[in-house]
């Protein structure tokens, strides 16, 4: 029984041990992060804010479920003291809730460009006037697309919607797929969605529909057409392949195109592609003045409302929006800065940056709408099936039921 | 009799902090707004009426019970099967025994992981090679047959623990028992029907619930195989009320869910005890 | 006796080929090159890769997560025997009394809350308490067991003749000791039982460890699988040799204990 008894006290002692840190004058900073692919990336800039600042320490904790991930954090009330979330729905929920830190005053949000800052606020605030959060980066939502194919083939990147099908004709006949599709993983049909959804309704869909004046049976047919028929030129086991496979798919050249965003291309490029990869926004009407980019901020740093160590954490946040480190993010996650006239050299984003120059951007349309309606999963069964009536019509009735829940 | 009060106290003082206690706050937030975090307003039942009217939460308690009822089936009718086959007169009985029991010691998440590339890229390429076209596209990819891909790993991996309990239930039937029925002249299936199943009845009825009760908590599987999909054929009422939850920011509106799930599998539970005990008293 | 029958051998033990070729699959697939897992994958690798098993122990921090998990099931199984047997014992000699025959049905009730209702709350309150922690998962192993233990318990209890206390309360034994000396040595069939299913309740659990564990460092190794499924992306030989990794332990531990935990858990359905 004693015996017992003593390797349990060991037991118990040792689990407080691995619980609990020694503490000391130096400060641990948690920064928390979304993006698995910029591990390494964040862990040098990490490196680099340490050897500045020896009396911090920064400790990197991402999750593959960032969102719910947080969200358990504010339930515990324990929340990371620098955060890095996309720029979605789910922050600007947060955000509204008053869970982050108010940078209206802040003299490190000076360097963003405004649009872009914008972007960011209308996701939501928690007073009006508030800034909740500041981006680090921006992202472009086009196609990616495989250089060497498309010249072998005699194509240029299309900018009218016609010019996009007839590609897809074109390398279809010849035996080579159009499009790399991964519809395994329902998120991947949001890409093209937001492509469409952005450039084919008139401006102020959601206003309207908010207001009650339209519907998506009204002004989403076409986009769902589109979306339909983009897929229907992906490989033909498109629906048990992930967004992983997909990655690396393309990178083999097993595809011409892939609907991606920027955002991944740092993961194509992780399996060496040897051809040159290049980038073009998704022409959506037979009018190529009107095609605009979707563009949102792919990485947005927060604090908690009340900061547990403000000056250490200000401090890794303002390392953290020095113009060198965002642009030196950029270049290795093949993002843009979100400042005005971004630089970049990147030659695979090349095509997108003129519409950045030209402020020809547009948002997410997804962010607009509620994140208790699986949108991502409503496209997959749209694209499995085919319904195009019934994906309207859903869209339509889950619109509805949320806003009489909330009401 | 003090001792015996000292010995329950501080366990029921702990049960009422981690278990009691979460459950009133779950029904009290079930009449809120509450995302879980930050200020919120109480809403009445308000909650509970669109739940009502809500057919995501209908179409989750609907693919749970198709999927939980096949799952228990099959897993009890195998189990069962496997149980008496290992009970007979065979060689290796011990080593065949130690195998089947293999699969209840691995975590779930982990083998729906194996199974998820074993579906998703060896079955198709058998299939293909075989010429049978109805299996050589991924099962977990299609709304319509993805619940048999869960089904199929539910069974593998619940009906080793089922197996020993009926083993369990096969060795109270003395031998006597069984030569008695032999000498009469009964024949196996006869001899199942009438002495064996009668006889290990209670085992029956104790597998059959648990089965039901664990698969219409079906979560673990389902966050490794189809994560809900494809589009929302596979979601469970555990996983609806998790990503809504979390994910979704709706939690009060999810532990309404809860409450009612509870309840739903109270009844049932009792439902089916009634049920199984009748027969075990009229057979 | 008739003698043993093949053909019934021969039929189970290819039923039992099921849950060998998963198994048989994980292993081969965890010693491959990433270009040999084209097709079914059934055939053996050509050259064994065992450097997967040292990338996958390196990426997932092996060591740590096993710790975590080995220190969270010996906590939970310690603690559940120690404190579900006293508090059977203590329900199970007076259930004739209203009120320990209501605490029975009390905490036996819990086996059909389902988990989702107390997510949020208990998430609030372990974090609350400072028991985000293996500690706190060590706690609520104990304390959510109690609901089926307490059922086995208090079952096999029943079946221990009082005389056996009487005699030791005659030589002057109070409760305690009655319970400790006489009562706890007899449990140990059933000891064994409630070890074996709290153990693999423990080691595989992957929702409690989900929402429950704040710091990356205390991740157990379903936790781990989870959390780096996106981190191996396509790199399915390292993933697989990740899982293997994480599996291997408590299959180990069955072999070993093959008869002893089947044994076990015969008895407590028989009960």
């Amino acid at each position: 029984m004693k015996r017992i008894a003593l390797l349990l006290a060991g037991a118990l002692l040792l689990t407080a041990c691995a619980a609990a840190q020694p503490r000391d004058t130096r400060v641990t900073l948690e920064f928390f992060q979304f993006k698995p692919e910029a591990v390494e990336t964040f862990d040098k800039i990490i490196k680099d804010f340490e050897a500045a600042h020896p009396r911090v320490d920064v400790v990197q904790n991402h999750s593959p479920t960032a969102e719910s991930a947080i969200r358990a954090r504010l339930v515990k009330d324990d929340i990371p003291d620098v955060i890095a979330l996309n720029g979605n729905s789910v922050f600007g929920e947060l955000a509204s809730a008053g869970v982050f830190y108010d940078f209206a005053r802040a003299p490190i949000a000076a360097d963003v460009s405004p649009s872009i800052q914008r972007i960011l606020d209308d996701l939501g605030t928690h007073r009006p006037g508030e800034r909740n959060g500041l981006p680090f980066a921006s992202n472009g939502n086009g196609v990616i697309y495989n250089k060497d194919l498309f010249a072998r083939h005699g194509l240029s990147p299309p900018t009218r919607w016609s010019e996009v099908v007839a590609a897809a004709r074109r390398l279809g006949a010849a035996g080579v797929t159009p499009f790399y599709a991964t519809l395994a993983d329902a998120w991947t049909t949001l890409p093209a969605f937001n492509a469409l959804a952005g450039n084919v309704p008139a401006p102020g869909f959601f206003a309207r529909r908010t207001a009650g004046k339209t519907t998506f049976a009204a002004e989403y047919p076409q986009v769902a057409a589109k979306l339909r028929e983009l897929f229907g030129y992906g490989q033909r086991d498109r629906f048990s392949r992930t967004y992983e496979d997909g990655n690396q798919a393309f990178a083999q050249g097993k595809a011409a195109m892939y609907l991606q965003g920027s955002f991944a291309l740092p993961a194509i490029a992780t399996y060496e592609p040897d051809f040159e990869i290049g980038t073009f926004a998704l022409p959506a009407t037979e009018n190529p003045a009107d095609t605009r980019l979707v563009s949102g901020v792919d990485v947005a740093l927060t604090l908690p409302r009340e900061p547990e160590h403000p000056e250490e954490s200000m401090a890794f946040l303002a390392y953290l929006l020095r113009p060198e480190v965002m642009t030196a993010y950029a270049r290795e996650q093949r993002a843009v800065p979100p400042v005005e006239n971004p630089p970049s050299d990147d030659p695979a984003l090349a095509g997108l940056m003129p519409y950045f120059a030209a402020g020809r951007l547009t948002g997410y349309a997804d962010h607009h709408i509620p994140l208790t309606i699986p949108l991502d999963q409503l496209l997959q069964q749209f694209l499995i099936d085919g319904d195009q009536a019934a994906l309207l019509r859903d869209l339509d009735r889950e619109w509805d039921k949320v806003a009489a829940r909330r009401s | 009799m003090r001792t015996y009060y000292w010995m329950v106290i501080p366990a029921l003082a702990l049960f009422l902090i981690f278990h009691t206690v979460p459950v009133l706050q779950g029904f009290y937030y079930s009449l809120t707004d509450s995302p879980g975090y930050g200020s919120y307003d109480f809403v009445g039942l308000k909650n509970y009426a669109s739940l009502f009217a809500d057919d995501r939460i209908l179409d989750a308690y609907l693919f749970t019970f198709k999927f939980a009822v096949v799952a228990t089936v099959a897993t009890n009718a195998l189990a069962l099967a496997i149980a008496l086959g290992l009970n007979a007169r065979i060689h290796f009985r011990t080593a065949l025994r130690g195998v089947f029991f293999i699969p209840n010691v691995l975590a779930i998440l982990i083998i729906g992981y194996v199974f998820n590339y074993l579906f998703a890229n060896s079955l198709p390429a058998i299939a293909q090679a075989a010429g049978i076209e109805a299996l050589s596209t991924n099962i977990l990819a299609d709304p319509d047959l993805a619940w048999l891909g869960i089904v199929a790993v539910a069974v593998w991996q619940a009906a080793a623990f089922n197996i020993i309990i009926y083993l369990a239930g096969l060795q109270t039937i003395s031998d006597d028992v069984r030569e008695a029925a032999t000498i009469d002249g009964a024949g196996s299936w006869r001899q199942f029907v009438s002495i064996v199943f009668p006889l290990i009845a209670p085992f029956f009825t104790i597998n059959m619930v648990l089965s039901l009760k664990n698969f219409l908590q079906v979560f673990d599987h389902i966050v490794a195989l189809t994560n809900g999909g494809p589009g929302t054929a596979t979601t469970s009422v555990s996983l609806l009320i998790y990503s809504g939850g979390l994910e979704g920011g709706e939690y009060a509106y999810q532990t309404a869910n809860a409450i009612i799930y509870f309840l739903v599998i109270v009844a049932v539970s009792v439902f089916q005890m009634r049920v199984l005990q009748r027969r075990e008293m009229s057979a | 006796m008739k003698r043993a029958n093949p053909w019934l051998t021969a039929l189970l033990a290819a039923c039992s080929l099921t849950v060998l070729i998963p198994l048989y699959f994980t292993v081969i697939t965890a010693l491959k090159k990433p270009a040999e897992l084209a097709g079914a994958g059934f055939d053996l690798p050509d050259d064994p890769q065992w450097a997967n098993f040292a990338e996958a122990w390196q990426v997932t921090n092996y060591p740590q997560a096993a710790l975590n998990s080995a220190l969270i099931t010996v906590g939970a199984v310690i603690l559940t025997l120690l404190t579900n047997s006293l508090v059977a014992y203590a329900i199970a000699r007076n259930l004739h009394r209203r009120l320990f025959k209501g605490l029975y049905f009390y905490f036996v009730s819990a086996l059909f809350v389902p988990f989702p209702i107390i997510m949020l709350p208990v998430i609030k309150q372990t974090s609350l308490l400072g028991l985000d922690n293996q500690l706190g998962l060590i706690l609520l192993y104990v304390v959510y067991g109690l609901a089926f233990n307490i059922f086995l318990y208090v079952g096999y209890i029943k079946s221990i003749p009082r005389a056996l206390e009487e005699a030791a309360r005659v030589d002057g034994a109070g409760t305690w000791t009655v319970f400790w000396r006489v009562i706890f040595p007899l449990l140990a069939p059933m000891n064994a039982t409630v070890g074996i299913l709290t153990f693999l309740w423990a080691w595989n659990d992957f929702l409690l460890p989900l929402v429950v564990l704040s710091s990356p460092s205390a991740r157990t190794l379903p936790l781990v699988q989870y959390v780096f499924q996106s981190q191996f992306s396509t790199d399915y030989t390292t993933a697989f040799a990740s899982y293997l990794m994480a599996l291997a332990p408590a299959l180990l531990v069955y072999l070993f204990a093959q008869r002893w935990v089947i044994s076990g858990v015969l008895r407590g359905a028989v009960k």
